[in-house]
C-alpha cells in the first residue's frame, strides 16, 4: 500500500484547494488567497520528498550509506595506491586461478555428453592386471558371447582403431588413424550426422560397399567444412570407401580419429584371425542399458557372463593375467584419467587462494592499525561499531570487487591454458570455455573475502580510553596485532611450502626420467614411421621395398648406418601388447608357473649397431636370414641370464607358445644366434626387458626406419623422404624425430604437470614473499622508537639488521615446520581417498625449505636495512 | 478568535505531533488540511503544524498501522484523502497519553519542586 507519485500529488492538491476555499470564504480575493495558501504550505517538493522518505525501506537507507562509504573508500584508497594495487593483483591471481581451474573441472568432469540419453551409455573394458595391461580390448568371439548372453544391455557398439594410408582427401598420401565400426555403433552412441548419413546395419558384412564418415574436427580443420566432400571416394590402404556423412561434434572416444569406416574397408577385420581367434583382441565395446536396467544390474550380469566365458575357454585367459571386466558409464570413463590431476590442480588453486587471502588480510590489518587514529576519531564523533565496520567493509568491497573483476578477466587466458593442458588427459577439455558460472564464482569468492577481511581488524573499544589513539599520530602496535600479522605470514609460508615441495617432487621425477640412461644412441639416431600398409604387409614386394630403401639411404652423405625395425622406442609403447609367451629348449617352468613372456620385435641387419645397442655374444642378423632359410632369433641379456644361467644361450632353440599364434599352426623353434644388451623400449626409465628379436627379412616388416647421422640428423629428412618417394611415390614418410626428441615428446605430460604445478608454486612463493616483507616492514616502522633506544644504548646497526633478518627467517622456519606437518597429514588423508599418494623425497623437501628461507631472508633485507638506519634522535623524539 | 502574532506561537515539542494527530482523529476521519486546522483551532492558534511535518507524520502513522487512509470528497468538492484511526491507533493514543502525562508530571516536579516538608 505504498502511495505512488500521483497519490501524493493529489493529496497535496486537495490540501491547497481546501486552504484556498477557506481563504476565499473569509473574503480574500482568489489570486491572493492562492498565493497565501501556497506560502503557508511551504516548499511543495520538499514535503513530497520527505513523504516519500517515510515509505522507503530501511535497507535503502543502508545501501545509500554504503554507497557513501564506498565513495569515501575509493578516495581513501587513491592515497594508498601501492597497497591497493598489491591487494587487487594478489586477489586477482587467487580468484583467476580458481575460476579457471573450476571451469575446466566443470567442463571436463561434470558436463553431460552430447550423446542422446548419455546416462544410459556404458563402456565395457577388459583388462589383465596380472600382465600390466590396463586395456586388452575384446576379440570377436568374446563380443559374440557377450552379445548373445546379456539381457541388461539392449545394444552393443564396437569400435577398433586401425591406421590407414589414406589417399584422396586433401594433400599428400598420409597415415590416418581411423575407426572401424559395426553398423550398430552410431545408434548405440546416440550420435547424429551434421551432413549426409552415418553408418548403419546395411553397411555391415563383407559384401557392403566401403563407406566412411568424417569426424567433425577433421572436416572443419582439414577440409574447411567443404560440403561437396559427400560422395567422394578415398583410398584406404588397398581398399576404397565413399564418404557418406559428417559426424556431429562429440567427444572422440576411445580414439581421436579422422574418419570412421565400415568393416569392409579393413581386410584384416574380415580375415579368419579376426573372426575366429578368441585371443586376437582389438575391439572396444560400448553398450546401451536396456529399458529398466540399472548400471549395477548390467555390471553384475556382464561380470557373471564374462566369468562363464572364462571357464569355458581357459586357454584364452591365463590365470596369471588375472583377466577382469570393468563396466562404467561412458562419461565417467572419459573423465577418469583427468579426474585426479584436475582435483589436484583444484586443491593447488584453493591453496593459492588461501595464501592470497591471508596476504591480503595481512595488508588490510596493517593498514587498519595505521588507521586506528582515524577510527578513534570517528568513534569519538559518534560512529557506532556498525558504522565503523561498514567503513571497513566498503573498503574491502572495493578492493575485492576490483580483484574479482581483474581475476575474471585473467580467467579467460588461464582457462585456455589449463584446457590445453588438461586435453592431454581428457579430450573433453578441448571444448572448455569460460562459462558464466565463473563470474558467479569470482563474485562469490570476492564477497567471501571482503566480508572476512572487514572482520579482521580490531575496532577501537568503546570502553577503553580513546585519548591515546586520538592524540598520538604515530602507529602503535599491540602484541595481539603483531601476533596476528605473523600468523598470517606463517600460514602463507606453510601453504607455499606444500606447493613448492609438490612442484619439487614433480621436477625431480621429470629430471630423473629425462636423464636416465637408456642404452640407446639418443642424439644421432633419427626414427621414421614408414608404414607398410600401402605395399601390403609381409610379402616379398614389401621386403624388397625396405631393402631398396635401406641401400638408397645408406648411400646418402652424412649417413653412418640405416636399419629397419618395427618399434620406435617409447613412441610405440603399448602398441604390441603385453608380450607373448615363449619357451626355450630345456626350460621347465616351476609348478603353477606359466611360460615367461617376452616382447617381440622385428629388426633388420645392423639395427643394433645403428641404435648403439652392444652385441654381447654371437652374431647380428644378416641379409642371408631371409624367407626360406633357418629360423633364427636374437635375445636380450635378461632372457639369456634368466633362462640360461650357464651362459650358453647361443645356438639353443626358442619357441613361441602364446595362444595368439595358434592360428598359424604348430610353432616352429628358432635358433638363438646372438645376445644383445637390455634396452627398455616401453618405459623411459628402463627396467629389465625380456625381448626377443626376429629378423625382419624372415618374418615380415613393420614399418619403422632408423638412420644414424654423422651431422645434424634433421638435415637428412628431405633426402631420406626423396629416396623413399623415388622408390614408391605413394609411400607416407612421417614423424621424423631423434630418439632424444621422442623421449621428450613422450614425457611432455610429465613436463606439463611439473610446469603447471611450478606455476602455482611460483605464484604462491611470490605472494608469500610479499607477505613476509610486508609484515616485517610494518613491524619495523612501528618499532622505530624501540630501535632508536637500542641504538642509543649501544647496539650496533649490524646487530639490528641481523635481528630483523632472523625474525624473517624465524617466520619462514615456523611456516615450513607447519607446512611439513600439515602436508604430511594431508597426504595421509589423501591416501585414504586415492589409494597411493607419492610423498616427495628428501631433496625436493630440502630444496623447497631452502628456497623459502632464502626468499624470506631476501624479503626481510629491505625492512632490516631500514631498521639499522634509524636516526636515533628522530626516533626518540617521535613521541 | 484572537490572532496571535507569530512570535507567540509555540514550537511543537518533538514527538508530540503523532499524539496530537491521533487525538484529533478520535472525533472521526479527517483529511490532512482538516487535521492541521483542528490542531490550530483547539490550541487557540498557539500551535501551528507545518505541512512539511504534518504529511510525513501522517504517512509514518499509516505505515505503522495506526491510521488507515481512504479517499473521499472534501467540502471543496475535491477528492481528498481521509485518515481514520485504527484499533491499533487507539491503543497507541492511550499509551502516548499516559506517557505524556507522566512526562508533564515529571517536568512539573522539576520546575516547581514541592517543599520538602510537605512529604
Amino acid at each position: 500500500m505504498r502511495p505512488d507519485q500521483h497519490d501524493l500529488d493529489e493529496e497535496i492538491r486537495g490540501h491547497l484547494a481546501l486552504s484556498i476555499k477557506e481563504r476565499i470564504e473569509r473574503g480574500e480575493d482568489p489570486t491572493s488567497a492562492r498565493l497565501a495558501a501556497l506560502k503557508e504550505f511551504g516548499n511543495v517538493t520538499l514535503t513530497r520528498d520527505s513523504m516519500r522518505g517515510v515509505w522507503r525501506h530501511r535497507w535503502l537507507d543502508a545501501a545509500e550509506a554504503l554507497a557513501r562509504d564506498i565513495r569515501f573508500a575509493l578516495r581513501a584508497l587513491l592515497h594508498a595506491k601501492g597497497l591497493a594495487a598489491t591487494v587487487v593483483v594478489t586477489l586477482a591471481l587467487g580468484i583467476g586461478a580458481n575460476a579457471a581451474i573450476f571451469s575446466v573441472v566443470r567442463g571436463v568432469l561434470l558436463r553431460p555428453l552430447v550423446n542422446r540419453d548419455e546416462d544410459r551409455l556404458i563402456y565395457i573394458r577388459q583388462s589383465a592386471p596380472g600382465l600390466g595391461a590396463e586395456n586388452t580390448t575384446f576379440s570377436v568371439p568374446e563380443l559374440n558371447d557377450l552379445k548373445s548372453r546379456v539381457t541388461t544391455i539392449s545394444a552393443f557398439g564396437d569400435f577398433s582403431t586401425v591406421d590407414f594410408a589414406m589417399v584422396g582427401l586433401g594433400g599428400e598420401p598420409r597415415m590416418v588413424k581411423a575407426g572401424v565400426v559395426g553398423g550398430s555403433f552410431f545408434d548405440v552412441m546416440g550420435l547424429r550426422p551434421v551432413l549426409g548419413r552415418l553408418l548403419n546395419e546395411h553397411d555391415d558384412g563383407p559384401k557392403a560397399a566401403g563407406a566412411a564418415v568424417l569426424t567433425y574436427r577433421f572436416w572443419t580443420t582439414s577440409l574447411n567444412s567443404d560440403p561437396t566432400v559427400i560422395g567422394k571416394t578415398v583410398r584406404l590402404g588397398p581398399r576404397t570407401a565413399t564418404v557418406v556423412g559428417v559426424l556431429e561434434p562429440s567427444v572422440p572416444y576411445p580414439a581421436d580419429t579422422e574418419i570412421i569406416a565400415n568393416v569392409v574397408t579393413s581386410p584384416h577385420h574380415l580375415g579368419a584371425t579376426m573372426v575366429t581367434s578368441r585371443v586376437h583382441r582389438m575391439t572396444e565395446l560400448f553398450g546401451r542399458l536396456a529399458p529398466g536396467a540399472s548400471l549395477e544390474a548390467a555390471r553384475a550380469e556382464l561380470t557373471a557372463v564374462h566369468a562363464g566365458m572364462m571357464r569355458e575357454h581357459p586357454e584364452a585367459y591365463s590365470a596369471k593375467a588375472d583377466v577382469q571386466l570393468r563396466v562404467t558409464k561412458l562419461r565417467d570413463q572419459i573423465a577418469s584419467p583427468a579426474r585426479t590431476i584436475l582435483l589436484v590442480l583444484l586443491a593447488a588453486a584453493a591453496v593459492v587462494f588461501v595464501i592470497a587471502c591471508s596476504n591480503v588480510a595481512n595488508l588490510i590489518l596493517a593498514r587498519s592499525v595505521r588507521r586506528e587514529g582515524e577510527l578513534a576519531v570517528r568513534a569519538a564523533l559518534g560512529a557506532g561499531s556498525g558504522a565503523l565496520r561498514r567503513t571497513l567493509l566498503a573498503e574491502s568491497l572495493v578492493l575485492c570487487g576490483a580483484g574479482a573483476v581483474l581475476g575474471v578477466v585473467l580467467a579467460r587466458p588461464l582457462v585456455a591454458m589449463v584446457a590445453r593442458y588438461a586435453a592431454r588427459f581428457s579430450v573433453r577439455a578441448l571444448e572448455v570455455t569460460v562459462d558464466p558460472s565463473v563470474l558467479w564464482i569470482g563474485a562469490g569468492l570476492a564477497m567471501a573475502a571482503a566480508v572476512l577481511l572487514a572482520y579482521v581488524p580490531r575496532l577501537p573499544s568503546p570502553h577503553a580510553p580513546a585519548g591515546l589513539g586520538l592524540t598520538s599520530g604515530s602507529v602503535r602496535i599491540t602484541p595481539g596485532t603483531n601476533r596476528r600479522l605473523r600468523m598470517f605470514a606463517t600460514t602463507q609460508i606453510a601453504f607455499s611450502f606444500v606447493l613448492l615441495a609438490g612442484a619439487g617432487m614433480l621436477l625431480a621425477t621429470l629430471v630423473a626420467m629425462q636423464t636416465a640412461s637408456t642404452g640407446y644412441n639418443m642424439r644421432q639416431v633419427l626414427a621414421f614411421d614408414i608404414p607398410a600398409s600401402v605395399t601390403s604387409l609381409g610379402d616379398a614386394k614389401a621386403i624388397n621395398f625396405y631393402q631398396e630403401a635401406t641401400r638408397g639411404i645408406s648411400r646418402l652423405p652424412g649417413v653412418e648406418g640405416v636399419a629397419v625395425g618395427s618399434f620406435v622406442p617409447w613412441r610405440d609403447a603399448g602398441s604390441l601388447g603385453p608380450g607373448f609367451q615363449f619357451t626355450v629348449e630345456g626350460y621347465k617352468p616351476a609348478d603353477g608357473e606359466e611360460n615367461p613372456r617376452a616382447r617381440m620385435r622385428m629388426v633388420a641387419p645392423r639395427f643394433f649397431a645403428v641404435l648403439g645397442v652392444p652385441l654381447l655374444a654371437g652374431r647380428d642378423f644378416t641379409d642371408d636370414d631371409r624367407r626360406g632359410t633357418e629360423p633364427v632369433t636374437i635375445v636380450s641379456q635378461s632372457i639369456a641370464q634368466r633362462l640360461f644361467p650357464n651362459g650358453d644361450a647361443v645356438n639353443r632353440h626358442l619357441t613361441w607358445t602364446d595362444p595368439v599364434f595358434a592360428i598359424f599352426g604348430k610353432p616352429v623353434p628358432s635358433r638363438i644366434v646372438g645376445v644383445v644388451a637390455d634396452v627398455d623400449d616401453e618405459n623411459v626409465v628402463p627396467g629389465p626387458a625380456l625381448t626377443v628379436y626376429q629378423p625382419a627379412w624372415q618374418i615380415g616388416v613393420a614399418g619403422r626406419l632408423f638412420v644414424h647421422a654423422t651431422g645434424d640428423p634433421y638435415a637428412l629428412v628431405p633426402a631420406v623422404t626423396r629416396v623413399i618417394r623415388e622408390i614408391s611415390a605413394d609411400q607416407p614418410v612421417e614423424r621424423a624425430a631423434t630418439l632424444e626428441d621422442v623421449r621428450a615428446e613422450v614425457l611432455s605430460p610429465e613436463r606439463l604437470n611439473a610446469f603447471v604445478f611450478s606455476g602455482f608454486a611460483g605464484i604462491a612463493l611470490l605472494i608469500a614473499v610479499v607477505g613476509v616483507a610486508g609484515v616485517l616492514a610494518f613491524s619495523v616502522s612501528a618499532r622505530t622508537r624501540e630501535f632508536g633506544i637500542r641504538l642509543a644504548v649501544g647496539s650496533a646497526p649490524r646487530q639490528l639488521l641481523g635481528r630483523v633478518l632472523s625474525e624473517g627467517a624465524q617466520i619462514a622456519a615456523i611456516g615450513i615446520a607447519a607446512g611439513a606437518a600439515g602436508g604430511y597429514g594431508l597426504a595421509r588423508v589423501a591416501a585414504s581417498f586415492f589409494g597411493h599418494v607419492q610423498l616427495p623425497g628428501a631433496l625436493p623437501v630440502m630444496g623447497a625449505a631452502a628456497v623459502l628461507i632464502g626468499a624470506a631472508v631476501v624479503a626481510s633485507l629491505m625492512p632490516a636495512a631500514r631498521a639499522s638506519r634509524v636516526d636515533v634522535l628522530q626516533a626518540l623524539r617521535s613521541e | 478568535m484572537t490572532k496571535h502574532p507569530d512570535e507567540q506561537r509555540l514550537e511543537l515539542l518533538q514527538g508530540t505531533l503523532d499524539m496530537l494527530i491521533l487525538r484529533t482523529l478520535q472525533w472521526g476521519p479527517q483529511h490532512g488540511h482538516g487535521i492541521g486546522q483542528a490542531i490550530r483551532a483547539r490550541s487557540d492558534e498557539l500551535l501551528k503544524v507545518e505541512t512539511g511535518s504534518l504529511y510525513p507524520a501522517l504517512h509514518r502513522l499509516v505505515k505503522r498501522g495506526w491510521l488507515k487512509p481512504e479517499w473521499g470528497v472534501s467540502e471543496a468538492n475535491q477528492r481528498a484523502k481521509y485518515y481514520r484511526l485504527t484499533t491499533a491507533g487507539k491503543a497507541q493514543l492511550s499509551r502516548e497519553q499516559d506517557r505524556w502525562s507522566q512526562l508533564v508530571d515529571a517536568i512539573g516536579r522539576i520546575m516547581n519542586p514541592a517543599p520538602a516538608s510537605k512529604e
